[in-house]
Parts: C-alpha cells; sequence; structure tokens
C-alpha cells in the first residue's frame, strides 16, 4: 500500500466538502477520481497533498503518517499534484518554472538545469523553454504544471483535472505523457470529467458525491452501478456541456 | 548566449565609467554626488533582494540602515574605537532585527509583513530620538580630526567614493550570485505564488526569511559606511521613513527584482534629487517629498515593473515576433 487515507473529513464551516472519506492506493496504479462538479476531489487533492489539513481522519504514506505534514513535506516525500486553475510562475520562463521543481533533488544549478531539461524533453515543451509562462493559454499551463511537478521526481502524482480544455489532438497527446509518466514506475491518481479519458487511462475508479465515496471498482464495473449513474453518469450531456469548472 | 555576453559588455562599461568618473569630473561636489548615487544604488540593490526578487515589500529598511549606522558612532562614543569597528555590530544587530520582524509575519501572506516593518521602524526611531546613551534627538558624533588611518577621515571625497563602489560592488555580485542559485529560484517562485512553489518542496518562509536576512546585513554595512563618511547620524537621518522610502523608489523606478534595475534607479533619481537640492535649497525639505510622491505616482500609474520593463519592451515592439503556437490557445 503507497497511500491509506482513512475517514479523511475536511469541514469549511458547517459544510462538510469532504465526509469520512476512506481511499487506498497500491504503488503502480492508475487511479481515476470522478464525481459531479463539487462533489470534493479537488478538497481530497488537498488534503492528499497536505494543502489544507484534514478536519479528522488519518493520511498514511508510504507507512508515515503524513496527515499533518506541511506542503512542502509532502513533495519532499514525493507526493506531487498539480492545480485544477493552473498556477504557473508567470514572469520566469518554461525551463525556470521547471528548474524550480528539479532544485528539490538537485541543490545545483546545472544538475537542475539538467534534471529540467529530460523534463521539457518528455513533455514536448523543450522548443518553447525560453518563453515566459505568462505567454502560455490554459493548455501549456496545465503542461507545464505537469512538468515542473515531474521534475520533483514524485512517487505519486495527483492530477487535477489536468486534460480540461483540452482539444481533441491534446487529449490524445495529453493521455500519451500520462502513460509516459506511468511507464516511469510513477503511481497516479487522475481527476478528469472525461468519460473516456477515464476509461482509456484508469484500472480503477473511485467515484466521489457529496464528499462521499460512493462506489470503487474496475472502470466498466462503476459505470454500471445505478447510484453512479444516478449521481454522475445521468448527466453525462450537461458534464460536456460544462466548462472548466473555476473552483481551484 | 550573445544576450549573456552583451551584458557582461554593458556591466564592464558601467564599471569603467563608475571607476574613471571622480578622474574625469574630479571636483569636491562631483564626487560628493557620485557618492550619494552609490549609496542610494547599494541600499536599493540590498532593498531589492528581499523587496524585489522575494517580492516582500519592506518599508522599513531605515532600521538595519540606522542600525548599521548607529553602532559605530556608539562604539566610538562608549569606548573610543575607531567607528569602522562597529560595522559587525551593526550587521548583528540588524539579523536580529530581521529575525524578530521576519519570524511572526512571514507565517502569513500578503500586507503584514510591509505593515510590520513600517511599525518596528517608527518605534525605532521614536525610542531612538528620546534615548540618551544615544544622543536622542541630537545624535552620535565620530571622532572630528582622524586620529589613525583606521578612523578612516580623508580630507578628499575620493576614498569614501571608492568605498561605496566597492559596496555596490559586493550587493551587485551577491545579487548575480543569487539569480543563478537555488535560494534566487525559490525567492521568485514564491513571489509568484506560495501555495504553487510550497506544493514543489519550496521552504517559503525559511527562503524570505533568508533573503530578509541577507537584506538586512547589506543595508546595515551600507548605513555603516555612511556614518564613518559623515562622522554624524540623528533619528532622522539614520531612522527617518525618507530612508526607507527613497530604496523603495529607486529599486521600483528602475525595476525592482532585476539587477540592474537599483542602478538605474539611482542614476535617474539622484541627479534629479541633486538639481532640485541645488537649485531650490534646503535637503530633506519639502520639494524631496514631493519628487518622491511623483515618482510613486509615475511608477504606479504606468509600470509597475520599472523602467526596464519599459525597455524591454519597446524592444520587444521592434524585434520580429515569435511564431504563433498551438499552446496559446484558450480553454473552451
Ligand atoms: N476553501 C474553501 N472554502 C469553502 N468552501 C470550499 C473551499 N474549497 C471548496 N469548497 C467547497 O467544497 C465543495 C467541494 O469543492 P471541490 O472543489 O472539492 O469539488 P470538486 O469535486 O473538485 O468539483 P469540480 O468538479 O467542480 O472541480 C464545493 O461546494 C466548494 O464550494
Ligand atoms: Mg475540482
Amino acid at each position: 500500500m503507497l497511500l491509506e487515507a482513512s475517514a479523511v473529513t475536511k469541514q469549511f464551516g458547517g459544510f462538510r466538502a469532504v465526509s469520512d472519506a476512506s481511499i487506498s492506493i497500491d504503488e503502480g496504479e492508475i487511479v481515476g477520481l470522478i464525481g459531479p462538479n463539487g462533489a470534493g476531489k479537488s478538497t481530497m487533492f488537498n488534503c492528499l497533498s497536505g494543502d489544507l489539513p484534514p478536519t479528522s481522519g488519518r493520511i498514511v504514506y508510504d507507512g508515515r503518517d503524513v496527515t499533518r505534514a506541511s506542503p512542502e513535506a509532502h513533495a519532499r516525500l514525493g507526493i506531487g499534484r498539480t492545480f485544477q486553475v493552473p498556477v504557473t510562475f508567470e514572469d520566469m520562463t518554461i525551463l525556470e518554472n521547471v528548474m524550480v521543481g528539479a532544485f528539490l533533488r538537485h541543490a545545483g544549478r546545472n544538475a537542475a538545469h539538467a534534471a529540467a531539461m529530460d523534463i521539457l524533453e518528455m513533455t514536448g515543451l523543450a522548443p518553447i523553454r525560453d518563453r515566459p509562462a505568462r505567454s502560455l493559454g490554459t493548455p501549456g499551463r496545465k503542461r507545464l504544471e505537469i512538468a515542473r511537478v515531474l521534475a520533483t521526481r514524485p512517487r505519486l502524482l495527483l492530477l487535477d483535472e489536468a486534460l480540461a480544455g483540452l482539444n481533441a489532438n491534446e487529449i490524445a497527446s495529453a493521455i500519451q505523457l500520462v502513460r509516459a509518466i506511468h511507464a516511469r514506475g510513477i503511481t497516479l491518481i487522475v481527476v478528469e470529467h472525461v468519460m473516456e479519458v477515464i476509461m482509456s487511462l484508469a484500472q480503477r475508479v473511485l467515484v466521489f458525491n457529496q464528499g462521499r465515496v460512493i462506489a470503487s471498482g474496475a472502470a466498466r464495473d462503476v459505470v454500471q452501478d445505478a447510484e453512479v449513474i444516478r449521481a454522475y453518469l445521468g448527466q453525462t450531456q450537461w458534464i460536456a456541456a460544462a466548462p472548466a469548472a473555476a473552483v481551484p | 548566449m550573445r544576450n549573456a555576453s552583451r551584458a557582461a559588455f554593458g556591466w564592464l562599461a558601467l564599471a569603467a565609467g563608475a571607476i574613471v568618473y571622480p578622474l574625469v569630473l574630479p571636483g569636491a561636489f562631483y564626487i560628493d554626488v557620485g557618492t550619494t548615487l552609490l549609496l542610494a544604488a547599494a541600499t536599493a540593490a540590498a532593498w531589492n533582494i528581499i523587496g524585489g526578487y522575494a517580492g516582500q515589500v519592506s518599508v522599513g529598511h531605515a532600521m538595519f540602515f540606522g542600525a548599521g549606522a548607529y553602532l559605530p558612532l556608539l562604539v566610538y562614543k562608549l569606548w573610543q574605537w575607531p567607528p569602522i569597528a562597529g560595522l559587525p555590530f551593526g550587521i548583528v544587530v540588524s539579523l536580529v532585527l530581521a529575525v524578530l520582524v521576519g519570524m511572526p509575519t512571514f507565517r502569513l501572506q500578503g500586507h503584514y509583513f510591509s505593515m510590520a516593518t513600517i511599525a518596528v521602524a517608527e518605534l525605532i526611531r521614536l525610542v531612538v530620538a528620546t534615548a540618551e546613551p544615544l544622543g536622542a534627538a541630537i545624535g552620535l558624533q565620530g571622532p572630528a580630526v582622524g586620529r589613525g588611518v583606521w578612523d578612516l577621515t580623508f580630507r578628499s571625497g575620493l576614498p569614501y567614493y571608492y568605498l561605496f563602489l566597492a559596496l555596490l560592488a559586493m550587493v551587485l555580485a551577491t545579487s548575480w550570485w543569487l539569480q543563478r542559485s537555488r535560494l534566487g529560484f525559490y525567492l521568485r517562485s514564491l513571489r509568484a505564488s506560495e501555495r504553487a512553489a510550497r506544493s514543489l518542496g519550496v521552504p517559503v518562509r525559511r527562503c524570505k526569511l533568508l533573503a530578509l536576512m541577507l537584506s538586512a546585513a547589506f543595508t546595515s554595512a551600507a548605513g555603516s559606511l555612511y556614518a564613518v563618511k559623515t562622522g554624524f547620524v540623528d533619528p532622522e537621518s539614520g531612522l527617518g521613513i525618507l530612508v526607507s522610502v527613497q530604496m523603495i523608489i529607486v529599486a521600483a523606478l528602475g525595476g525592482a527584482g532585476t539587477l540592474f534595475g537599483p542602478v538605474l534607479g539611482a542614476l535617474i533619481l539622484i541627479p534629479l534629487q541633486t538639481l532640485t537640492n541645488t537649485y531650490f535649497g534646503g535637503e530633506g525639505s519639502g520639494l524631496t517629498y514631493i519628487l518622491y510622491g511623483g515618482a510613486i505616482l509615475l511608477i504606479a500609474r504606468f509600470e509597475p515593473g520599472g523602467l526596464l520593463d519599459l525597455v524591454y519592451r519597446a524592444r520587444g515592439l521592434f524585434a520580429k515576433p515569435a511564431p504563433s503556437s498551438e499552446q496559446s490557445r484558450h480553454a473552451a
């Protein structure tokens, strides 16, 4: 077991964004995390990455209790994440953005530069590495966030709608990238609204609704689950038409 | 890499110009203006480490400058030491102040740090202005006549000019190293987004504190050299709010968070300030406030990135447009 979250609850005032959620992830898995808007997926990511301490519950990563560890400690331990609304370092170049990530494992500038160049090649950003991050559109920013966190050499990577807002071509190449990341031995939890993406990537799917895990299992089985259909898949058309949500 | 060699050439030309300037224009007046300019550039460059690269706007750097200025004259008053011997003590006091102000406020984001620095600096000024051992409102004085070479009392302004030039070179060399180091990358990243920086393992609070300590140490050293040169400090000249504000304006006018910005800002503001002081009289008069206020308005209205950013953009307008890419399309 790489990650085990038990009975995690996150409360905002009187509102439970995540409610008694338990999940466990094995090393080497790609797990899909789905659910309607506001189900608590991003909030769960924030708890798993140390961004928000859970109100209650316990999170164990690689045998270590990380429930209240800081985000930087999470990064050091090998838990990386991207943000639903990308947060790039606007005034820095694409290369410099990725070097910030690489400096976590390489104190020296030359080593960090070399590590960042590797990642830029892998993610296809190398040809535009000297452009400032602010020149990128949303799809480019999402790719840059992935590159940046990959440079920290994570063991577990949390991708929050990294493929949202991409066109068909871009989605195909992003799926390739996620596969390549997985092939490097990195375990992934992927939040995504587009069912085709989840079906083609995830071996196992967790369904969130109103802060709770309402179903879990192989992608095909989950799609058939009555409760899931009611909570989520019944609204497929509405979901497909929805713009990328603005909740971070 | 052509850009890098062009920048190196520019710096060499600037250094050469700074070295020969007092020999070409040898009058006491020109040397004095040059020294003032170097001091302004050095303090602004020191401020730039925390205020520019890290984006944590201190409005109380006078506390470090003042600590640096008071300590040399204090060790002279108490023990008749050569004033320059007070420089390391000034740095120690400044580092303690930096930790006291930084530790509690760097937990928080936003303007808490700015407000805390103003409050602490003003508090220190008020306390010093009533403290008899520190000369209260009158201030402290150094040796009237030099007792030996270590008192650094020179008849000519020339040695001071080169002393300040050496200080500026040290601050700029440190900033250059910083820009390229891990700490420099971390500071720029946390200025853009603390949340994203932390998610990549950046120890945000520690980095901000280190930057503040580095900045405080150089500001303090500048204050010490100032006190050694003038042989005098009072609460206004050492700890006044104008001291802090000048650093911000010089750095922001040229371009905060850049290596050349503080130098450019000093090259513009100090000659302007000297002109107004010469033709309308009265240093530190209301006119200085008007000049600073005008500079702030200009910075805020036209260029938050400073003049250097304006230059880069103007150059960008004439450069060939970069090939547009797939990446620039926005999400549906
Ligand atoms: N910092 C916060 N303070 C208060 N409420 C919050 C906060 N963050 C999230 N919420 C609320 O918690 C609920 C869950 O939000 P969350 O962003 O986790 O949902 P999500 O499953 O990621 O949705 P989406 O698919 O739209 O991204 C929402 O109702 C949201 O408004
Ligand atoms: Mg979300």
